[in-house]
């Protein structure tokens, strides 16, 4: 149930957002003999190989797993020998991607790399795996993790305690491969969608725009209103992010919707539950399309989120609405960048309280794809009180479920083994990124605390 | 007359191949001679269709019958070189009705499967077909691998005594009295398998009789014994396709025409062809017209070819015959039957047969019609047994095909050795030593590029044939060197050079015709790469540099390093 109840207003900004241009074919239009069929035509990307190998050397995973093959045998490369016969079956190394997608971003030759991974993989899990293996039920369970995080969020302090209870953590590791290394995430005692509720819910934010706006010195109908996609993670696990996030939009006049959402499907791809996927796309881009026809855009505060809605549900899902809500999707930060002065706000601001710090900024992967990598060093570079560095272009490793497997977890901590020493390296000692998995790794790996560049600008906005 | 004749067989084609291993099977003792290597000629610049004998059903129902007999026999004798693909004619709107009842009349005539199907059941089978064709007849057309099987043809002969000598030129025959009683032969190399840098030499062969298995060449061979034999040689171009757009030969319905084939070859699709007349069987023009028509006329039954990436083209000249008295005028209407010519008989001349005209399809029947011939000459009584004893590789393959992954290799690779390799898989990859892959566009791993060199010597492009390595989308940009080093281990570095220079030759010229959009940008970083990495466009410790310029003035430019027989197959006049 969406509770924007809005009549429709003008279209929103067209400023849509192209990644690459992935070589997916469409154009083509094959008949469409299985109308149930996620199958695009990889042809055209697999033609667009030119072989250069740069994304096996931008590929996190090859570089400390030599069992890995890279992505080009992964993609372009196995999707080629695979055609020459239906009996084919993909390679299992499949499942060693983490689904950082940094190859997609590498390819000089717009090969869509990333779905003819998730292609793939969902054909690999479909087909290959044993539904019954414990693999299988590891993977599907920490890619539902919406389904986990919803039954903690009931009991949460039974939850914080239950999930890193030390004899649960090594019977969670023998019996599932899940390492025992990490600590689970605690769970927020009320979830952001709680507080919105009892924050009046749309009608409260519209009411609190409005009088923004006036304050502003706005129209007080000005067209300013967005679609909050604020994803499992921040809903119960770091509420403060998604109240941050509202707080500042409400600062420059927009009224916000938390539509009916599930969980956006990053960490089903990387687990090649393509049919879990789906049913979870199904219903947000059923909400989102909604609102969008109404006027308003999609905002995610996590860059995986934004990621799967941009680029990963067209690139994999026909379902009707899926290129409106990926031309309408935006990461926080990003849009406001281009739709308010908030270089000019935050020149003006300064940051005196305990956010005062000097921040090791690393920028996720999926942040990359989508051009973000540098836009919060950009913004809080001019903010008074504060440092940022950038920590470089490494990945955290941690890639969502990737790290959290016990077969995976050295690699993982490998991989980010060039950030935490860029961290340790940087003045400050607090972290700073927008995705939540990255953020489990940094704390991991350093003992920081780290932030949300929308907790930052809260602070520096907000009175 | 000496109880075990020696045959010589001029030509190491199908045919030549075919008729080796036949004779050699029934106890004759052989020797084939072939200029080049295996498949050098026409057999290397084929189309790789099995035909079902669907395309010849109305005009040449003898060919069509002949065919689908053939087709039969090679699906089991040969199931490692073929792929039952199944094939369409398809129609449409503008193709004529009349013609299609005829096809599908005539194909019931001569004994080939074929039903009608509607444009949706078509498509149902190939997406990527044209929206608005209107039919299609179903027939059982395959795919075949010429390279393969005549390496397997020529293996099989060795195990049964035969000498195979490529690179060896037959350059006279030895007449004496009105009978030819044997060939002179020029060697490239030293006798056996080739080895770059070893002296060759001149051989003269006695022989009890000779066959003539030359194809477009058979006329040469005619001329040095005095005799005319009128080949007509036609000449064809292919385009080879990146990717399969169809897993399906698609065949367009209409009585003849160019462009009219899409086969799914291995990992591509090969579209053709064409049918012009030419002098030369060795020197006629290869045009980027005829290339640039294959897309547009076969884009009207596959839209997507029009923006899909071809990697390479070559060309090929039939070696059709038809007798003096027929003269037809366009190369189509030369029947693709095959013809014995006993120049005894025809020109008084004793001691050899001139085998001509017909298809790959046919070869078998063919080495097996010339085999009982030879051996009616000598009275041997010895049974044919080509068409039941299946070649090295294809014995017992579905047994194996159940133990594809068990080589320690990544499944689609595994897969595709095993596909190549048939039978033998196990002996060629099951190894105790590291087996990297070596080219990856195509998945073929050391063990069978060594498996390659043991059986080619030091020749990369023999190694090329029988392994696929460097026919993938790169054309060869990332593993000729890999080749090369693979060659080291056992040659020299001058041999290993020889090789290798030879090799990227090869694979640069079957290029040209296909660079534009992305093979194009291959083309481009290949030759940076090589450029940069590997001094390949002027290597002071090299004699030959590599004709990378060979692109810019197509075929008029000069061609320094013209060496005889050294660049084989794909590739035309300037590949030789
Ligand atoms: C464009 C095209 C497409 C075709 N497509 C198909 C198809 O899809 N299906 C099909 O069934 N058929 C097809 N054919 C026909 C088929 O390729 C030929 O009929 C068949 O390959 C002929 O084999 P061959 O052994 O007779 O001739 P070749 O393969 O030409 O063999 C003759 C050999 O003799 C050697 N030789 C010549 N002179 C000498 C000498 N002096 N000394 C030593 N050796 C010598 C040559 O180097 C050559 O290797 C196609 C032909 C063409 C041109
Ligand atoms: S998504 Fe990441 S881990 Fe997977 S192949 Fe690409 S770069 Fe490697
Ligand atoms: S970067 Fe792109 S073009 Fe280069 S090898 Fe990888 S997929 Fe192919």
């Amino acid at each position: 149930m969406s509770d924007a109840d809005s009549p429709p207003t003008d279209a929103p900004s067209d400023d849509s957002f192209e990644p690459v241009e992935p070589n997916t074919g469409e154009e083509f239009e094959p008949v469409d003999v299985f109308p149930d069929s996620e199958d695009f035509d990889l042809r055209p990307g697999a033609d667009s190989c030119y072989k250069c190998s740069t994304c096996d050397t931008n590929c996190p995973v090859a570089e400390v797993d030599d069992e890995f093959p890279g992505p080009k045998f992964q993609g372009p490369e196995q999707w080629r020998l695979k055609q020459t016969d239906d009996d084919h079956t993909v390679d299992d190394s499949i499942m060693d991607c983490s689904n950082c997608m940094r190859c997609d971003n590498a390819c000089p030759s717009g090969v869509p790399l990333s779905q003819m991974h998730n292609t793939a993989r969902g054909e690999y899990v479909s087909q290959e795996m044993s539904k019954t293996s414990v693999e299988y039920w590891r993977n599907r369970i920490l890619s539902n993790y919406r389904t986990s995080a919803w039954l903690a969020s009931k009991l949460p302090r039974v939850a914080n305690f239950a999930m890193n209870f030390g004899p649960a953590r090594w019977l969670m590791e023998k019996t599932m491969g899940v390492t025992k290394e990490r600590e689970f995430p605690e769970f927020a005692r009320q979830t952001f969608r709680e507080w919105w509720a009892s924050e009046g819910g749309a009608a409260g934010s519209r009411e609190r725009a409005r009088e923004r706006r006036e304050r502003r010195g706005d129209p007080v109908d000005a067209d300013k209103k967005i679609a909050y996609f604020h994803g499992c993670y921040s809903n119960y696990n770091t509420p403060e992010v998604a109240k941050a996030l509202v707080r500042v939009y409400e600062h420059f006049g927009y009224e916000i919707v938390v539509p009916d959402q599930k969980c956006s499907g990053t960490p089903m791809f990387a687990n090649g539950m393509l049919a879990d996927a789906r049913r979870h796309a199904e219903v947000n881009i059923s909400s989102m399309a909604d609102l969008i026809e109404e006027g308003y855009d999609a905002i995610a505060s996590c860059t995986s989120c934004s990621m799967a809605l941009r680029q990963e549900y067209p690139e994999l899902f026909d379902i009707e609405g899926v290129d409106d809500v990926a031309a309408h999707t935006f990461e926080s930060v990003e849009y406001l960048r281009i739709h308010e002065d908030l270089k000019g706000a935050v020149q003006a601001a300064e940051i005196d309280d305990d956010l005062a710090e000097e921040f090791a900024y690393h920028a996720p992967c999926h942040a990359r794809n989508q051009g973000l990598d540098r836009q919060a060093v950009e913004l809080f570079g001019d903010l008074d009180g504060v440092g940022i560095e950038d920590v470089g272009d490494s990945c955290s490793g941690i890639s969502g479920t990737y790290g959290w497997k016990a077969e995976k977890y050295e690699k993982s901590m490998q991989i980010g083994e060039e950030m935490f020493e860029h961290m340790e390296a940087a003045d400050g000692e607090v972290g700073m990124t927008e995705c939540p998995t990255c953020a489990m790794q940094m704390e991991h790996g350093t003992g920081y605390e780290i932030r949300h560049p929308m907790e930052l600008l809260e602070a520096a906005l907000v009175d | 007359m000496p109880s075990t004749p020696h045959v010589v067989v001029i030509g190491g084609g199908s045919t030549g191949a075919g008729i080796a291993r036949d004779l050699s099977m029934r106890g004759v003792e052989v020797t084939l001679l072939e200029q080049g290597n295996l498949t050098h000629g026409t057999t290397g610049r084929m189309h790789g269709l099995l035909h079902s004998g669907g395309r010849y059903a109305v005009a040449d129902q003898a060919s069509a019958e002949e065919c689908i007999e053939e087709n039969r026999v090679l699906r089991d004798i040969a199931s490692h070189c073929v792929e039952m693909t199944g094939g369409l004619f398809v129609k449409r709107p503008e193709d004529s009705e009349e013609y299609f009842q005829e096809k599908l009349a005539g194909c019931r005539e001569c004994g080939i499967p074929a039903e009608v199907i509607s444009a949706e059941e078509a498509r149902s089978m190939e997406p990527h077909l044209a929206a608005d064709i209107e039919k299609a007849i179903t027939v059982p057309d395959g795919a075949v691998d010429p390279f393969r099987l005549v390496v397997a043809n020529a293996a099989s002969a060795q195990e049964h005594g035969a000498r195979i000598e490529t690179h060896s030129t037959v350059t006279d025959l030895l007449v004496e009295d009105e009978e030819v009683v044997g060939v002179e032969v020029e060697h490239a190399s030293g006798p056996g398998k080739r080895v770059h840098g070893t002296e060759g030499g001149r051989e003269e062969i006695r022989a009890d009789y000779v066959v003539n298995a030359t194809g477009a060449w058979a006329g040469r061979i005619g001329e040095m014994a005095g005799v005319d034999i009128e080949v007509r040689p036609s000449k064809g171009v292919m385009t080879i396709m990146n990717v399969r757009q169809v897993d399906t030969v698609i065949n367009r319905c209409k009585p003849k025409g160019d462009a009219d084939i899409v086969v799914p070859h291995e990992t591509t699709a090969i579209l053709g062809t064409t049918d012009e007349e030419v002098d030369d069987p060795e020197d006629y023009p290869e045009e980027q017209w005829e290339v640039d028509m294959m897309i547009d006329t076969l884009k009207e039954l596959v839209p997507m070819l029009e923006k899909a990436r071809t990697i390479r083209s070559f060309w090929g000249v039939r070696p059709l015959y038809e007798p003096p008295d027929v003269g037809s005028e366009d190369p189509t209407d030369i029947t693709r039957d095959y013809f014995l010519l006993d120049h005894a008989e025809r020109d008084g001349l004793d001691g050899m047969t001139s085998i001509v005209g017909g298809k790959f399809t046919t070869y078998r029947m063919m080495g097996e019609e010339i085999s009982d011939h030879v051996c009616e000459k000598f009275g041997i009584d010895a049974d044919c047994r080509t068409d039941e004893v299946p070649l090295p590789g294809s014995e017992e393959f579905s047994v194996l095909r159940d133990y594809m992954d068990e080589f320690g290799l990544r499944s689609p690779i595994g897969r595709r050795s095993v596909e190549r390799l048939g039978s033998r898989a196990e002996e060629v990859l099951d190894t105790d030593e590291p087996n990297p892959v070596v080219c990856g566009c195509e998945g073929v791993t050391r063990a069978e590029v060594q498996d390659a060199i043991e059986g080619a010597g030091s020749d990369l492009n023999a190694v090329r044939i029988r392994t696929r390595a460097s026919m993938g989308n790169c054309q060869g940009g990332f593993c000729c060197h890999r080749l090369a080093n693979e060659l080291s281990r056992e040659y020299d570095e001058v041999t290993t050079r020889a090789a290798w220079d030879e090799l990227l030759q090869e694979r640069w010229k079957g290029q040209r015709h296909a660079l534009w959009g992305e093979q194009l940008s291959q083309a481009m970083l290949n030759y940076a790469m090589q450029a940069a990495t590997q001094n390949r466009d002027s290597d002071p410790a090299d004699g030959d540099d590599i004709e990378f310029a060979a692109f810019d003035g197509g075929r008029e430019a000069p061609d320094p390093s013209a060496d005889e027989a050294g660049v084989a197959t794909d590739g035309g006049e300037d590949g030789h």
